[in-house]
């Protein structure tokens, strides 16, 4: 047979064992063959799924969408804030191969420091699958162009649509409106804040902040499926954004407008009139029916559009340089003042409510109170004679009062101090703001805490004087003045203010509607009330009331009263509160310059300017006004 | 005498094409076309979506002129009685030296590298040529010192004859292909029949030769080895020292092969493989596409595949009666064994990312015609080793004689 080998035996010069020498090599072969098996038994059979599931963190990306907020309006439907679409540049940290290259990078292009962005990256890395902003609203010309143009340099930087906070009116009510930005790590901890990620964007003032939750949307999400150069091939799932609720307020764009403009003016006539470290002030309106907030506003003001994309390093030193007379405060419920004489009016009705006196009382002024050698003046040399309830008020008399005072202190208990806590003072209003201060009502416990030496812990008849005239101790803000003025217009009622009227969704249905919440109630008789209001009244519409020049031939009748603090070593600080029509408030306006002399030609011309706005009486230029008080 | 005119028989003269057709190795043949087309498919899929590809198939289609090209080669040499080639050894060394120079002097430069002479039609990665002219050489050599086993001199002189052209492989560099042709020698020493005491004291001086070059001379500021393949070694030990891209690569390939677990994510279905995570997927790194999308089976059939060559591969080399064709047999046989298993233990993690090739897998030509002209020298013993083709005694037949 023809296929039969040549020949069984190899030739002699063979070594006899070549066969066990193949042999060697076949068992080599055998045994890495079985080694590469037991390899791919163990990686593809026994840790297949974990690596299916580093397969997917490979190409899988989850982005976020964001939910655009909520846009806010005032009670008019006029937007005060909206949204627009901005560009942001973050970074996906699990897509970068040379950190420090691309901070440096990056920091070059968008002009912020590398230590700026290498934090936040290492924030990042936490949760490498995420995106981590580095820097909201970035021009799209030229840097977002550039950026893309030359993507390849930059590994893992992302470019992505953004909501971006809009003010139509820029420094238009901002303390009420408050600003957005990125939640903090400490609000990452709290309960509120709880399914939320980094990065988010959430309230930090104002009603931006109290209305937060509703306001902010869900933001919805998307599965991506990318390549090795991190570039989007193709959606796997999408969960579509909720867009946030809308928020209207109670504010009206008018009125609110008006009382910027009437507090910057006031801080300007103060100027104008000599007090030049007049800087600043602060005007709350509110509805006394109902406790809305009309206008809110506290002065000096900024551009809340500093905020979007983050503030700048040198826009915040400037807007916290003392010069600046610190902008970012909301005056109006964070500023603590003495009341002066805006206080008297809640004075005498506790006065009045406790039978200390009748509306028909009477002292006599000859323009100074003693108590042993202890001297007080009045504001007018030589006083104002014999006075009763309605005059001391209108004319503002000190005597009448500093005779209460002494007559509070004389009787058993706090009793001042309670009635004067039941018109809100020592305690916060409950606005639906953050940051309010509860200001201070002083008394014995209170002197004893904070006395250093013996007589310092001692309540005396002195510390009782000064309080019947709003001065001393006392600490009150703009808002609560407001709150308590708004009591006696409407007959007693402490009502809880609030700038939120109603929550509405994106297409426009009322979600939650805000029922105006009263707090406390003041028990006056009807006489009594009637007095006070009579003295109020007679502030603008008796020749020598002290707020008469500043409301001389005001359509509208209008009660009110005027107030200048001393607060040393600063000037005056000018008061005025007022509400309107005097017979059937509807409006209460309370308005304050800082270190502005004196409430009748300072603050209450501010007032008028209010009413003017509120009862759409044409200006008819600009007030001038004598001093009185 | 022999065994033929025993009995009676003589080989019928001239040349005749149906018993080369029976006697041909079919089941070795077939087994390296199942490769190749396994890896065509594989190339096919890894690469199809490419779209800087003028066409699809540009990969399959290049894969395929070397398939061509490789087969034409297959048959011209397993028509060529292997014995004849023993003549040629010289020339064939000359030939290694000269081509593996040329590239060292004229070749093209990729990546720091300079492996390929650019040629008309194709860039030969001339060190895979290398491979088997050297082969053949070496078979010579062994066999024509037969005689000279005891001779520790003579051992030496092997290593060396090997060693030179392996040096010329190892500095363009190509570290990986330069250890295949140490790895071929150390195999066809075995075979020849090295004495177990040389071949210790050849271990033991591979041992401190590997101590030196990376323990005591880079101390003395001598690197021999360039520094990306001293990353590659100690990213392989410790792959939490990686910079550069080596245990990326080596981590994304064994995502790719362990998220195929049993069938895989299905043909052009692999994830890492089409979203570009695994690098070099139609090259170095094609076993992984393997085993990511047709899983441990896919991966089970390829080295299966694997398995049936190298067994056909050592079986030829025990059926030849020649020492000439045992070697050469085995050599091949080597070969295979040890670019798989390097090639594939890269892919999963358990051998160092060099840059061999998986034989008839891979793309690239010059490694798939070479493996051809491999597989037609197996033909070749296979064929001449059952019978003579030509009929009578092959004249000049000095190793071992196939008759007399």
């Amino acid at each position: 047979m023809y296929l039969e080998p040549v020949r069984k035996k190899r030739p002699p010069g063979d070594d006899p064992s070549i066969g066990m020498r193949l042999g060697l090599l076949a068992v080599a072969a055998v045994l890495l063959f079985s080694v590469l098996g037991f390899r791919l038994w163990f990686l593809q059979i026994l840790s297949g799924d974990r690596f299916v599931e580093l397969a997917n963190n490979n190409r899988l990306r989850t982005v976020s969408i964001e939910a655009p907020r909520g846009v806010i309006y005032d009670r008019n439907g006029k937007v005060l804030v909206k949204n627009r679409a901005g560009l942001s540049v973050g970074i996906l940290p699990m897509d970068v191969q040379d950190e420090a290259e691309v901070v440096s990078r990056l920091a070059r292009v968008l002009q912020i420091p590398e230590e700026d962005i290498a934090k936040k990256l290492a924030k990042g890395k936490l949760d490498p699958y995420v995106v981590t902003t580095i820097k909201e609203d970035v021009p799209e010309n030229p840097v977002v162009a550039y950026l893309e143009e030359h993507s390849l340099e930059f590994p893992g930087v992302r470019v992505e649509k953004s909501y971006l906070r809009d003010y139509p009116r820029r420094s238009f009510a901002t303390h009420l409106l408050g600003y957005v930005g990125e939640i903090s790590d400490d609000d990452l901890q709290k309960e509120q804040f709880r399914a939320l990620k980094a990065g988010t964007h959430v309230g930090k003032d104002g009603v931006e902040a109290t209305y937060d939750s509703s306001l902010r949307g869900k933001d919805g999400s998307r599965t991506v499926e990318v390549d090795a150069m991190g570039r989007p091939k193709r959606v796997r799932d999408q969960v579509d954004p909720l867009p946030g609720n809308n928020l209207v307020l109670t504010i009206d764009s008018d009125i609110q407008d008006a009382a910027e403009r009437a507090v910057r003016e006031g801080v300007e006539r103060a100027r104008n009139s000599g007090f030049k470290n007049a800087a600043a002030g602060a005007v709350v309106a509110l509805d006394p029916r109902n406790g809305e907030i009309l206008a809110l506003t506290s002065y000096p003001d900024y551009d809340l559009s500093k905020w979007v994309g983050g503030m700048k390093t040198e826009d915040y030193a400037a807007l916290t340089a003392p010069e600046a007379h610190n902008p970012l405060f909301n005056r109006a419920i964070k500023g603590l003042y003495p009341a002066a004489s805006t206080f008297k009016p809640f004075v005498a009705a506790t006065a009045l409510k406790t039978d200390l006196i009748s509306w028909d009382t009477k002292f006599f002024d000859d323009g100074t109170f003693r108590i042993g050698r202890q001297v007080w003046k009045d504001w007018k040399p030589g006083g104002h004679g014999e006075v009763n309830l309605v005059q001391a008020l209108g004319e503002s008399c000190d005597v009448y009062f500093y005779n209460l005072g002494k007559q509070f202190y004389d009787q058993k208990g706090a009793v001042l101090q309670a009635g004067l806590r039941e018109f809100g003072f020592g305690r916060a209003t409950g606005i639906d703001l953050p940051g309010e201060e509860k200001g201070r009502v002083p008394d014995k416990d209170w002197k004893k805490a904070v006395g250093k030496t013996d007589v310092d812990k001692l309540w005396k008849t002195g510390d009782e004087v000064n309080l019947s005239i709003g001065q001393g101790d006392l600490l009150v803000t703009p808002l609560q003045l407001a709150v308590a003025f708004a009591a006696i217009a409407n007959g007693g009622d402490v009502l809880v203010p609030r700038v939120g009227m109603q929550i509405t969704d994106a297409s426009g249905n009322v979600i939650k509607r805000f029922e105006p919440e009263k707090r406390g109630h003041v028990q006056l008789n009807p006489e009594d009330l009637d007095a006070v209001r009579r003295g109020l009244r007679y502030v603008t519409a008796e020749p020598g009331g002290t707020a008469y020049a500043a409301f001389k031939g005001f359509p509208v009748p209008v009660a009110g009263k005027t107030g200048t603090a001393e607060k040393r070593p600063d000037d005056d600080y000018a008061w005025f509160m007022g509400y309107a029509p005097a017979d059937n408030p509807e409006i209460v306006v309370v308005a304050l310059v800082e270190q502005g002399g004196h409430g009748s030609s300072v603050a209450a011309p501010v007032v008028r300017r209010v009413l003017e706005s509120y009862f759409h009486i044409a200006v008819k230029g600009p007030s001038v006004i004598s001093v009185t008080e | 005498m022999n065994v033929l005119q025993k009995a009676g028989q003589r080989p019928a003269a001239g040349f005749s094409l149906a018993r080369y057709l029976r006697n041909l190795d079919w089941v070795l043949l077939l087994a390296a076309l199942a490769l190749t087309g396994f890896g065509m498919a594989m190339v096919y899929s890894a690469t199809h979506a490419d779209p800087d590809l003028p066409v699809a198939t540009y990969y399959v289609r290049s894969q395929a002129f070397g398939l061509a090209l490789g087969f034409g080669a297959m048959v011209v040499i397993s028509l060529i009685p292997f014995t004849s080639l023993a003549r040629w050894r010289h020339y064939f060394y000359g030939f290694s030296l000269v081509l593996l120079a040329a590239t060292l002097v004229v070749g093209s430069e990729r990546m720091g590298a300079r492996r390929w002479l650019v040629l008309p039609f194709f860039a030969l990665q001339s060190s895979e040529l290398a491979k088997v002219t050297v082969l053949l050489a070496f078979a010579g050599f062994l066999a024509e010192g037969v005689e000279l086993r005891d001779r520790f001199r003579f051992v030496v002189s092997a290593v060396l004859y090997v060693a030179l052209p392996a040096g010329l492989v190892f500095v363009e560099p190509d570290l990986g292909t330069a250890l295949v042709f140490l790895v071929m020698m150390a195999a066809m020493l075995l075979v020849w029949g090295i004495r177990w005491t040389h071949a210790a004291a050849l271990a033991m001086a591979a041992f401190v030769a590997v101590a030196v070059v990376l323990r005591v001379l880079p101390d003395l500021g001598i690197s021999l080895l360039q520094p990306y393949q001293i990353q590659r070694l100690l990213v392989f030990i410790d792959p939490e020292r990686d910079t550069s891209g080596a245990a990326y690569q080596l981590a994304q390939s064994k995502i790719a092969v362990g998220s195929g677990m049993f069938t895989g994510k299905g043909y052009m279905q692999g994830t890492q493989t089409h979203l570009n995570f695994l690098p070099a997927h139609h090259t170095d790194f094609i076993f992984s596409v393997v085993g990511e999308e047709l899983g441990f089976v896919g991966a089970m059939v390829l080295l299966g595949l694997f398995m049936i060559v190298v067994w056909r591969a050592l079986r030829i080399a025990g059926l030849s009666r020649n020492l000439y064709g045992t070697l050469i047999a085995a050599a091949v046989g080597s070969i295979i064994i040890f670019q798989v298993f390097v090639n594939v233990g890269m892919t999963i993690g358990i051998m160092p990312v060099t840059g061999i090739p998986l034989p008839f897998v891979s793309f690239g030509s010059s490694s798939l015609v070479v493996f051809f002209m491999a597989v037609g020298l197996l033909q070749s013993v296979h064929v001449h080793s059952r019978t003579a083709l030509y009929g009578g005694r092959l004249k000049g037949e000095p190793y071992g004689q196939i008759d007399t």
